[in-house]
This record gives structure tokens, sequence and C-alpha cells, in this order.
């Protein structure tokens, strides 16, 4: 195709592919200057960094260099598939992903629906603000504050908030970051605060573009807030959601390194240990398996691609309209 | 914009035809409680923070400042030099990585948005790509070892030079949002393709490149994640973010500084106060952007992330 039109294009005969490059570059060369230090940092900081995958499938040498070392086929792969750890960290991600798709994700959309539904402007304003607050900050913080709260007490020290009322109330003191039945309920209530606000900006979007004449129609017809919430403005937003769903789904294998990292200890690695945390533990953060945690992570990356593939199967298939 | 003000009148009549009701209640009070628990939090840590010893110890809500204000546990922390020096640290890679991050990225954005020109279609999906695919934290780290980054400054910076997430907004930006007329019109009037860029796409995009600058300088005051895998153990390079953590985890860390509060004289400080002043002092900066972070945000501009 591009070479006939070229053909066509040019009156002046055929001319080489060599000259054509040239052409082009001339003409765009301020462009093509432009795209020259992204495609630089591209190449050297996200694409080099590829090569290092066929460690998955060797034995490392340090002295050999990466391609110099023995090829040991699908040998990592074999000690990925018996190490508990790993099964239990992978079983751990996608339970943790499924919390978060059933109760985080419908928390967000009825989230975005109430704050719509708020009548004080400003009493609007303030709550927006208090709500997207939490997403600036970073999970070390964040992490800092959910400690600080549920802080077991010790002697020469308050407890945190929640055991301070436990305790008030005749309870007993729970220390929460240590107790493993309890990790991921913390892992999807702090994921919620901190995020949900940020969350019902695209939702809030979609309403704003509802048309308004299709409330005044239902009022006519005796509507009332409830209905038009049911029956208007939630089908109106339902592509987005749908498509935010799907974008969640094709995350299943991704897990969030920042929060667990920042949130959990060995107390909790039996229901908090994810891939992403099980990468790092075994290589840089304290064992040796470099290979094992590239054939991990390489793994994981395939994983997910065909996830990613698959949800946009589906989203393309959507009539979505509006904002995407 | 015509569209919710419209709906917002209409509401408000609304609202004079049915009342105040319980439905009403319920929305207002879902939402305020949950506004409640993202913000207290954030003030009780505060309010704990500034609260004098004999106080604190009580515990409580910690609603008010009750006895006074004391700011006692932030002289601790900043007689730490560790902290002083990762304060220093964490400002200069934000200020440089900013600044190297906007360039780089803003540039091949704006290339890949002529994407007419042969090869950008090309360059844009290796670009988005990286977003799904990635060497991962090994053949990475051999990979800096190799370029000499492991253990310096440098790796705290460069590799976030091109950031995927901010190329696909401004590419959106330019694509989109430009006034194409301009563009064409300055050509006509005899401008050149660097005189377009320079003269007439740089001060329209100035308020873009302001509002993405302050979430990519958000990103960098936030980030350990670098120092921890490449440098993991350097003082002198330590970022505030990783002080943070060590003073939230690291009990060694703890108990040097509050032995530094005795050798002054003052009461052995109980360890959550300080962990409280710390997180207090890595909220502040971040703070003090959030509403220009809020209002670029809730403009929608970040929802150009999504549009294809």
């Amino acid at each position: 195709m591009k070479h006939r039109s070229n053909t066509f294009a040019s009156p002046l005969g055929p001319k080489g592919a060599g000259a054509r490059l040239l052409a082009t570059v001339h003409k765009y060369w301020f462009i093509y200057l432009l795209a020259v230090p992204g495609a630089v940092f591209l190449l050297l900081f996200s694409y080099a960094p590829m090569y290092g995958i066929l460690l998955a499938f060797k034995d490392y040498k340090m002295n050999l260099g990466v391609w110099g070392s023995p090829w040991v086929g699908l040998e990592h792969y074999r000690s990925l598939f018996t190490d508990p750890s790993f099964i239990q960290a992978f079983k751990n991600t996608i339970i943790i992903n499924v919390y978060h798709l059933l109760f985080g994700f419908s928390f967000n959309v009825f989230l975005a629906l109430m704050i719509n539904e708020l009548q004080f402007r400003r009493v609007k304003g303030v709550i927006q603000t208090c709500v997207y607050l939490p997403y600036f900050l970073s999970w070390v913080i964040f992490a800092g504050l959910v400690q600080v709260f549920l802080q077991a007490p010790v002697p020469g020290d308050t407890g945190g908030v929640v055991n301070q009322i436990i305790v008030a109330l005749g309870g007993e003191a729970i220390d929460f970051m240590k107790e493993p039945a309890l990790f991921r309920s913390i892992l999807v209530i702090t994921n919620i605060i901190k995020t949900a606000g940020y969350s019902t900006i695209i939702y809030l979007a979609a309403i704003a573009g509802v048309d308004p004449t299709l409330y005044e129609a239902a009022a006519i017809d005796g509507g009332n807030r409830k209905d038009m919430l049911l029956h208007i403005t939630f089908p109106r937003i339902l592509p987005s959601v749908a498509v935010m769903f799907l974008l969640q789904v094709s995350q299943l294998f991704l897990s969030n390194f920042d929060q667990v990292y920042n949130l959990y200890n060995n107390f909790v690695l039996s229901t908090g240990d994810v891939l992403s945390t099980y990468i790092y533990r075994i290589s840089l953060g304290g064992g040796a398996e470099f290979e094992l945690s590239t054939a991990a992570n390489l793994l994981l990356n395939v994983l997910g691609l065909i996830a990613l593939v698959f949800s946009n199967k589906f989203v393309k298939k959507l009539d979505v309209m509006g904002i995407f | 914009m015509e569209r919710t003000a419209a709906a917002g009148r209409y509401r408000r009549g609304m609202r004079q035809r049915f009342g105040f009701n319980f439905y009403d209640v319920f929305v207002t009070l879902f939402c305020i409680t949950f506004a409640l628990v993202c913000f207290y939090p954030m003030w009780y840590v505060f309010v704990a923070s500034i609260t004098p010893y004999e106080e604190f110890v009580k515990g409580g809500l910690m609603l008010w400042p009750s006895g006074g204000v004391d700011l006692q546990y932030y002289g601790t922390i900043f007689r730490n030099s560790s902290f002083v020096t990762s304060l220093w640290i964490s400002a200069t890679k934000t200020v440089v990585g900013t600044l190297l991050s906007l360039i780089v990225t803003s540039t091949m954005a704006y290339a890949v948005s002529k994407i007419h020109v042969p090869g950008m279609k090309t360059l844009n999906v290796l670009a988005v790509f990286t977003m799904f695919f990635a060497g991962g934290l090994i053949p990475t780290y051999i990979l800096y070892l190799n370029m000499g980054l492991i253990r310096s400054y440098w790796v705290m910076v460069l590799p976030y030079g091109f950031n995927v997430t901010y190329f696909i907004i401004m590419r959106n930006y330019f694509s989109y949002s430009m006034p194409k007329d301009l563009e064409d019109a300055a050509r006509i009037d005899g401008c050149n393709e660097i005189g377009v860029f320079f003269r007439v796409l740089l001060p329209l995009s100035k308020p873009m490149l302001a509002a993405v600058g302050l979430f990519i300088a958000v990103g960098f005051w936030n980030d350990y994640y670098s120092y921890m895998m490449y440098i993991a153990n350097k003082p002198t390079l330590q970022p505030f973010a990783w002080v943070l953590r060590r003073v939230l985890t690291d009990s060694s860390m703890m108990s040097q500084m509050r032995t530094g509060a005795l050798d002054l004289g003052a009461q052995l400080p109980p360890p959550m106060a300080l962990r409280m002043a710390t997180i207090i002092c890595a909220m502040l900066p971040i703070m003090c952007v959030y509403p220009f972070l809020q209002k670029h945000f809730a403009k929608g501009m970040l929802i150009g992330a999504v549009k294809e």
C-alpha cells in the first residue's frame, strides 16, 4: 500500500528507499529531534532491562554475564511451581484482588452516586476535598497512619484510637497488624479509604453528562429521587462502570507492592504475601534467588498481558459512549 | 458546564417541592461519615503530634489540642542529622527529576501527537507497551549495575525521566485540546515548525505543564522504591520517604532518635509521638500543593488518561 502510494505521489519517478527516508527526515527533522530524548530514555530504562529476562531460563553466574551463563530451560519454573510460598503468594494475590473487586469496586460506584445526590454545593465541596485527599499521600505515610491508628497498647505507649475505644467499651485490645485473619480485610478497607474518592471522579464526570431533561421528564411523570437514581443516573453510568470493571479484572494478577509492603510483616505472611512482595523478598529483599524472581516476574507479566488482551476485547464489544 | 448548572437549578427546585426527606438524610450522613473516615486519621495524628507529653499519654480521641501546643517532638526529629540530610535529598531530587521528566516526556508527547509523521505510530505503541510489560526487578538491577547507577544519586532520578502515564495524558492534550487552527495560522504567517513549537504550543500548554509537573513532583517526593531497591544502604542519599519508613518500622532508628532527645534533657519521648510528628512532616509539602492538585484533577484533566 505504502509503496504504491509513494510511487504515485512522486512524478519524478521511483526513488530509492534511502532517498525517501532522507526526504522524510529532512521534512520533519524537528519533530524527530523532539522525540529523541524520550525515545532514548524509553530504550535505556524500559526496553534494555527486558534483555535480562533471559535470566528466567539461565543459571546466572556473575562473572559470565547474562548471555554467557548456561541455559537451564524451564528448570526455574519447575522449582517455582513446587515452592509452597510461591503458590501461597499466587493464591493470596488472586483472593485479595477478588475482594478488591467485590467490595472496593462496588463501594466506589456507590460513593459516586451518593456524592452526586448531595444537595448542598458547599457540603459537597468539603466532602470531595476530604475524600480525594488520601489519594495523594504515599502508601508509606498512609500505612503509618494505619499503624498508628490500629496500634496495640504496649507498656510505656498508648495504643491506637481503635484499641483505646475497644478497651473503653470493656473489650480486649487486638493487635490488628499481627493477625493473619484480619490482614486481607485491612488491605481492602485501607485501599477503599485511600482510593475510593479518586475513583469517583470518572463516574461523576459520566453523571455530569446525563441529559437533565430526562430528570425533568421523570419528575413530571411523578418519579421521586430514588427512582431517578435507579432508572436514570445508574443506567447512564453503566458503560463507564463496565469499562472500569473490566480494567480492574485485567489486573487480577497484579498486586499493589507499595500497599502490601508497607503494611505487612512476618506475622501475616500466610495471608498477606502477594506476588510482587514475593518477587522482592526472594531476591533483593534478603534472599538470593535472582533467577527464580525473574522467572516469577516474567510469568506475572505474561499472565497480565493475557488478562489485558481478553478484557480489552470485551471493552471493545461494549457500546461505550461519553468519556471513553 | 451549562448542563450541570441546569441540573443544579433543577435539583434545587426539586428540593423545594419535596422538602428535606429521609433520603437526603441518609445520603448526607453516608457521605459525611466516609469523609470523616478519610480525614480523621490525619487530623488525629496532627493533633497528637502537637499535644504535650502529659496529655498525650492519657490517650483519647484528640479532637482538639488540649493542654496547649507543644512542638517538642518536632524539635527532636529535626535535631536528628539524617532528617535534615534526607529533606535536602528529597527536595533536590524532586526539583531535578520533575524538570527532567517534564522535558523528556512532553517533547516526545508532542512529537507523537503528530501521528501523521512516519514512525510516530510505532513509537506510540512502543511507549504504551511498557505500561504492561517490564523487565522486572533483577534484570533492571543488573542493567543499572552495568550502567554504574547502583548506589548513585541518579538512580533516583534518571529511570523516571520518561513517564508513560503522563506521556499519554500530554499526548492526548496535544492531539485533542490544542486549537489546530492556531497552529495553521502561525504556519501561514511564515512560522516554521520550531517557531510553532516554541511560540504557539509551549505558551498555550503552560497550565497543562504546570499541572502535570505538580503530579510528577508529588511522585518524586513520595518515592522511596528506587532508594530501597538500588541504593539500599547509604545514609547520605536517603530520601525523606525512606527515613519516614525507617521511623515507622526500624526500632534502631527510633531508639537513636529517642536517646538524642534524652541528651538534651527532655523526657524520653514516646515512639508513637515521634512517628506522628514524622508523618506530619512528610505530609506537609503535599498538603501545601493539594488545593492545586485537587483543582486540576477535579476538572477532569486526568480523565484524558483513559481517552484513546
